[in-house]
């Protein structure tokens, strides 16, 4: 198969020899999930610059200084998310439709939707209006700048119930589940991520070391963590589709 | 390493170990990846610890290691416990496995009670996460406790298991027995860190 | 519970499994999140819109570890409770005489009503996170922290209306719930609407410290929670049996 044809749905999502495999509608969103963390990963890294996140213990000036340093990448960035956020929808969605498919059916995925669902305002969306608010104005009062540095790191670092609660009933699931539409180990993952989430919750007593939102702990073991748990999820989600029979009927 | 009896030609029944791993191969991928976390708090912790050592050291006085000795060995008895039932539920000695394992949860639960009361003690005296210590402290411990919880219900499953006459699977025992003494083993080297090395 | 044997992997024995699961979490996030209450500062008595900045950034200043307790408790678990309202989605959906839009209005309104109470959590964590910040700001945040805590109702009323239609609907053989269950779910959504006006008033119950707005508003809430665990617990039950997966 050409590498053109591989990046496409019905490249990406196949069985042993090649052919497409799965349900059509499927693969496409099994396709575009990857695609869209990418896209999500270079605007929150390189662009937006909230991961990884700027320090804590600064003072108003430095945070004044951070915005007017970055203020053309963060709005780039950010504005180009509000377009893509959407997709945020669509990642969670598929989820829940795989998690459908496994033998404790709806309820659990109805958990996972909506656990990642409240998480998206607080948790994803708030920062991003955050800084593009701060952005707008830099010549604002530097106490609301500072302000506004505070609400948008601690919302997107620490909004941690809500994807908690996510994780929780997806590593239910994935236990429970009879149908092995994800395999356990995957169940375990999830755990990890639960354990660091909880860790992070220190992060609103510290300013600095390795408790703080920027810290070693808080921070980047739990961002290792995430990104096993992401490559396992995409891999993962890409089998499920494949081993879905095309003719499967549609669940309640 | 569990065993299987072999049928050689002259009708003689020889026990050979069966190259299989004990326990579910999913649990051994928990164990080495939460093992793996552990070990890059330890060395988080390790590497602070080195940046300002008489200030830990300071702090680890007010550590009781009597007690933390004490969790040790009620943890370690914890495990013989579960040892003895993964070997009585291969037997085919289900009662006497849940006797084990009951007694295994019993030494689960005084252990968090004895942590409990440790933390009680530690807070009111006024030693909580401001301090660099004792924060490292509070979250290793505190994720400890919350590892030590989940295998409670760990146990409470292999429980249901053995006495479920249609199931009794020996590799579910093992599986839950690779928990926990996954669980014993990470307290030993945290006791080890926190509490001895001065 | 006990699962028949031979009825272990079927799909029907893993639903029961599952809402069984998300049934009893309700009661275990529940006892947290009534001890992270008790713990926070906050709301023993619930602090008072009238209270001038300075006052309010003393009380953060002077209370900032049991503040920071009780917020990142309400963060981690406030939202564990979500599962729970699942179960009464998936039950809905059994209901006789209707589709399933009800339910799924439903699941909707849990998602925005949660959402309110993860965003008053990051507030009340960031008024706490910098004591030193000036006094103005701090009584911003916790005027935004108090006012997204009380007066959004609408999505929680929006879930009670939706129970009680189901409910009204649901003309089955065997309904899912007796019918005072819808009686109790609009009750309660009555209960909470003056709470919507705690934006507004400073003083008096409809304050988001007086009698109306914090305490009959979360009261309600609490009790509902209660009652709907053993409406839930008895309706599962009742499933399990109808299909084959418990003995009954």
């Amino acid at each position: 198969m050409s590498p053109v044809r591989a990046l496409t749905p019905d490249g990406y999502v196949t069985t042993a020899d090649g052919r497409p495999a799965g349900k059509p509608d499927v693969r496409i969103m099994t396709w575009f999930f990857p695609l869209w963390y990418g896209l999500f990963g270079i605007i929150i890294c390189l662009l937006a610059r909230v991961t990884p996140p700027p320090r804590p213990d600064v003072s108003t000036a430095d945070k004044v200084a951070f915005f007017s340093q970055n203020g053309l990448t963060i709005q780039l960035g950010f504005v180009v998310l509000l377009v893509l956020l959407g997709g945020a929808a669509m990642t969670n969605g598929l989820v829940a439709y795989q998690m459908k498919r496994m033998s404790t059916g709806s309820v659990l995925a109805y958990g996972y939707l909506a656990g990642m669902s409240v998480g998206a305002l607080p948790g994803f969306l708030l920062v991003g209006v955050c800084f593009l608010t701060a952005t707008l104005r830099p010549d604002r009062d530097p106490e609301l700048i500072g302000l506004l540095y505070d609400l948008g790191m601690l919302s997107y670092n620490a909004s941690l119930g809500c994807f908690t609660a996510a994780y929780l009933v997806l590593a239910i699931a994935v236990l429970y589940d009879r149908n092995n539409i994800f395999p356990k180990w995957f169940a375990y993952i999830s755990v990890w991520q639960i354990v660091t989430e909880v860790i992070a919750s220190q992060m609103v007593v510290f300013y600095s070391g390795p408790f703080a939102w920027n810290g070693s702990i808080s921070f980047w073991v739990a961002v290792v963590v995430f990104s096993v748990w992401l490559g396992a999820l995409i891999v993962i989600l890409r089998n499920a589709a494949a081993a879905e029979p095309a003719d499967e009927p549609d669940m309640d | 390493m569990g065993k299987v009896t072999v049928q050689q030609p002259d009708t003689e029944t020889v026990a050979v170990p069966d190259g299989r791993l004990p326990g579910d191969v999913h649990m051994w991928v928990m164990v080495l990846g939460d093992l793996i976390v552990f070990s890059s708090y330890f060395l988080i912790y390790l590497i602070y610890r080195s940046m300002d050592p008489e200030s830990f050291l300071r702090a680890q006085q007010h550590l009781d290691i009597n007690i933390g000795s004490i969790n040790t060995v009620v943890l370690l008895t914890s495990s013989l416990f579960v040892a003895r039932s993964v070997l009585s539920a291969r037997a085919g000695a289900h009662r006497q496995a849940i006797g084990f394992v009951y007694a295994a949860g019993g030494c689960g639960v005084l252990f968090m009670v004895l942590k409990g009361y440790e933390w009680a003690a530690k807070i009111s005296a006024g030693h909580t996460n401001s301090d660099m210590f004792f924060s490292f402290y509070y979250v290793i411990t505190g994720v400890h406790l919350v590892h030590v919880l989940i295998g409670l219900i760990v146990l409470g499953v292999v429980v249901r298991e053995l006495q479920n006459p249609g199931r009794r699977r020996t590799w579910m025992v093992e599986t839950g027995a690779t928990y926990w003494h996954m669980v014993d083993l990470l307290w030993v080297i945290i006791f080890g860190l926190l509490y001895v090395m001065r | 519970m006990q699962i028949l044997e031979r009825v272990q992997d079927l799909p029907n024995a893993g639903n029961i499994k599952a809402q069984w699961v998300c049934l009893w979490s309700g009661p275990a996030v529940g006892l947290v999140l009534l001890i992270a209450a008790a713990a926070f500062p906050g709301f023993w008595p619930p602090m008072s819109p009238t209270l001038p900045a300075e006052e309010v950034a003393r009380f953060y200043a002077e209370h900032t570890a049991w503040i920071r307790f009780g917020q990142v408790t309400f963060n981690l678990c406030g939202i564990l409770v979500v599962p729970f309202f699942m179960v009464i989605v998936v039950q809905m959906k059994r209901m006789r005489g209707q589709s399933h839009v009800f339910a799924y209005c439903y699941l909707t309104a849990v998602v925005s009503g949660a959402t309110f109470f993860a965003l008053s959590n990051v507030f009340f964590l960031v008024a706490a996170f910098r004591p030193d910040r000036s006094p103005d700001l701090i009584q911003l945040l916790n005027d935004l922290a108090w006012i997204v805590f009380i007066a959004p109702i609408g999505m929680l009323l929006s879930q009670f209306v939706l129970l009680a239609l189901a409910v009204r609907f649901d003309n089955g053989p065997d309904p899912v719930f007796p019918p005072w269950v819808g009686w109790y779910s609009l009750a309660t959504g009555v209960a909470i609407v003056p709470s919507a006006a705690a934006a507004v008033f400073q003083t008096g119950p409809l304050a988001w410290d007086g009698l109306l707005s914090f305490w009959v508003r979360n009261g309600a809430l609490a009790a509902f929670v209660v009652v709907m665990f053993f409406v839930l617990r008895r309706a599962v039950l009742r499933q399990a049996i109808a299909d084959g997966v418990v003995a009954g």
